[in-house]
């Protein structure tokens, strides 16, 4: 697992490398957690590099939403592949994240 | 030094060192001792040891041996150990009964050996007290017995009828008085240190066991409870074949189902997966369980009820748990099933006719994330012969030693070979599948089954 981060157009995009398993989540939770708290209100996620997601991985994401949304700040998803995309949609979750193909789309939107 | 030691004199000290092991040996591993160093010794703890430690300070005299005709012995040995691991009043009494045999021997120093030996067993207990009733590292305990020995021989300085034959004594004894003494504490403290470990870890691996016992006992309670959450049996449903299976991956889980009675031959069917495992998800699915059943009497549709049990949910919920839900209703009359699938794993529907899967899939969010959220309801028509296969992700998501998962794939071609069985039969045959498949690989998740037959007229 490698996460990365980067302040781009006044957004921080972070690109999310390897698995989201239950140990993958509590590092990408971490690393969610911090962004926030240092006050950032728009957080890109770039999925390109990321193979698999399980339910606690999305437990992440759902609870950076909901901070974020709170805070009046966005949540973006970008660049998931088939396999993540449908994860998320099994669950319903396609409905309330805003979900882009590329990181130059997430950044307008 | 080896010039002035002849081959009689290393071989009395290499008695005086066994001697010591194993009287370190032995004190150490007295309950005495233990109960004493943690201060909660008896009368009779701290006067054995005492005893010994005192003996062990006459032995010192005793066996004290000459170098150049000066007189070098380990008299401060065992009341500065006794000091330093049990405490001023072991350390004191004992220096006490050396020195009073010291004294009995009289002699040119045996005014200063006299005070000292008083002393010592005080200066180890001080050392004890300061170190906040814990003995001092061996290293530590080395050094002081050095330093130690260095006072007694400024002593014999100080106090003397003569003091050209007390500067003659002193230089001659300074280096094997203090080397000697210091060696035998660090024996000593050694033998005593690993002994204080080897107690302190066991009462830690106790404290530990016996938690851990009772964290087990409350699991299991939490399991028998969390049983009595899942239908004690299956109600007979005219025209349908259904059975149910449930294994949690640990002692409980977030899984559950429900089959809920609502007369005029309607069942409300009811397949949930917690996101999370052990305590976290089960303290949620109960949450879940309870308002979803509570929600369904009030609701003639699928939808509504997971809207209601959706709000309700999402309210109780900040931490970002979920529960994804498959609500059906069978009805009799239409063999159909309306259905709100609320972000579940979609079951399978296989048609018997064209030997054929279909899924029904999700209409509607998990439950628990926000409020206010859209849920639809679908119809599916069951034919005899039909099955409907209801299952969480563990089934699909169980992995062998290669980290391969079962897949759907493997269970849809279960349920096709053994679509002539009956309900039970066929999640017997999932069951094979599954544990074929995985071998020894531990469980991960919670797995929970449910299939349904539609039978036809019977």
């Amino acid at each position: 697992m490698k996460i990365e981060k980067e302040g781009k157009d006044g957004a921080v995009v972070v690109r999310i490398a390897g698995r989201i398993d239950t140990t993958g989540s509590s590092e990408v939770s971490d690393a969610i957690k911090e962004i926030i708290e240092s006050g950032e209100k728009k957080i890109v996620v770039n999925f390109s590099q990321v193979e698999y997601i399980s339910s606690s991985g999305l437990r992440v994401f759902i609870s950076a939403l909901k901070q974020l949304k709170n805070t009046g700040g966005s949540l973006i998803l970008c660049d998931l592949k088939p396999f993540v995309y449908e994860v998320f949609d099994l669950a319903g979750f396609t409905r309330i994240f805003v979900i882009c193909d590329t990181v130059e789309e997430a950044l307008k939107a | 030094m080896s010039s002035i030691l002849t081959g009689d004199l290393w071989l009395h000290l290499f008695e005086m060192l066994c001697v010591i092991i194993v009287v370190a040996y032995f004190i150490t591993r007295t309950k005495a001792f233990i109960t004493v160093h943690e201060g909660k010794g008896s009368v009779t703890d701290y006067g054995v040891l005492i005893l010994i430690f005192g003996a062990l300070s006459i032995y010192g005299t005793m066996s004290g041996f000459a170098i150049l005709g000066a007189p070098v012995n380990i008299r401060d040995l065992g009341p500065l150990v006794a000091g330093i691991t049990c405490g001023p009043v072991v350390g004191g009494v004992a220096g006490i009964i050396g020195a009073v045999y010291r004294l009995s021997l009289g002699g040119f120093t045996a005014i200063p050996c006299t005070i000292a030996t008083s002393i010592s067993g005080f200066a180890g207990g001080a050392i004890y007290l300061l170190h906040k009733r814990q003995m001092i590292s061996v290293r530590w305990a080395v050094l002081f017995a050095a330093l130690f020995e260095c006072f007694h021989l400024i002593l014999v300085l100080c106090i003397n009828s003569d003091m050209d034959t007390a500067v003659s004594i002193v230089s001659q004894v300074a280096g094997p008085l203090v080397f000697f003494n210091a060696l035998g504490m660090g024996i000593f403290a050694k033998i005593a240190e690993n002994r204080i470990e080897e107690v302190r870890t066991r009462g830690e691996r106790d404290r530990y066991k016996s938690e851990l016992d009772r964290k087990r006992a409350e699991l299991k309670i939490a399991k028998e409870i969390q049983q009595q959450f899942l239908p004690k049996d299956i109600p007979p449903i005219t025209g349908y074949d259904l059975a149910t299976f449930s294994l949690p991956a640990w002692e409980i889980g977030g899984d559950f189902y429900d089959i809920i009675p609502f007369g005029n031959q309607k069942h409300g069917l009811i397949i949930a997966d917690v996101s999370g495992k052990s305590i976290p998800a089960a303290l949620f699915m109960a949450l879940s369980k309870i308002t979803v059943r509570s929600t369904a009497v009030w609701h003639p549709g699928t939808a509504e009820t997971l809207r209601d049990a959706n709000d309700i949910i999402a309210n109780e919920s900040d931490s970002g748990m979920f529960v994804t839900v498959f609500y059906g209703i069978l009805d009799r009359m239409g063999e159909r099933m309306v259905y709100t699938n609320a972000g579940h794993n979609p079951p399978l529907v296989y048609r018997r006719k064209t030997d054929s899967f279909e899924y029904l899939r999700q209409n509607g969010m998990a439950l628990g994330v926000m409020t206010g959220t859209g849920y639809e309801q679908d119809e599916v028509t069951l034919h005899p012969g039909d099955i409907v296969v209801f299952y969480t992700d563990g089934v699909t998501e169980a992995i062998n030693r290669n980290e391969e998962q079962f897949g759907l794939e493997r269970l849809t071609s279960v349920v096709s070979a053994s679509r002539d069985m009956t309900s039970y039969q066929i999640i017997r045959q999932i069951e094979e599948e599954m544990s074929g498949f995985c071998k020894d690989e531990p469980q991960f998740d919670d797995i929970t089954i449910m299939v349904l037959k539609a039978k036809g007229d019977d």
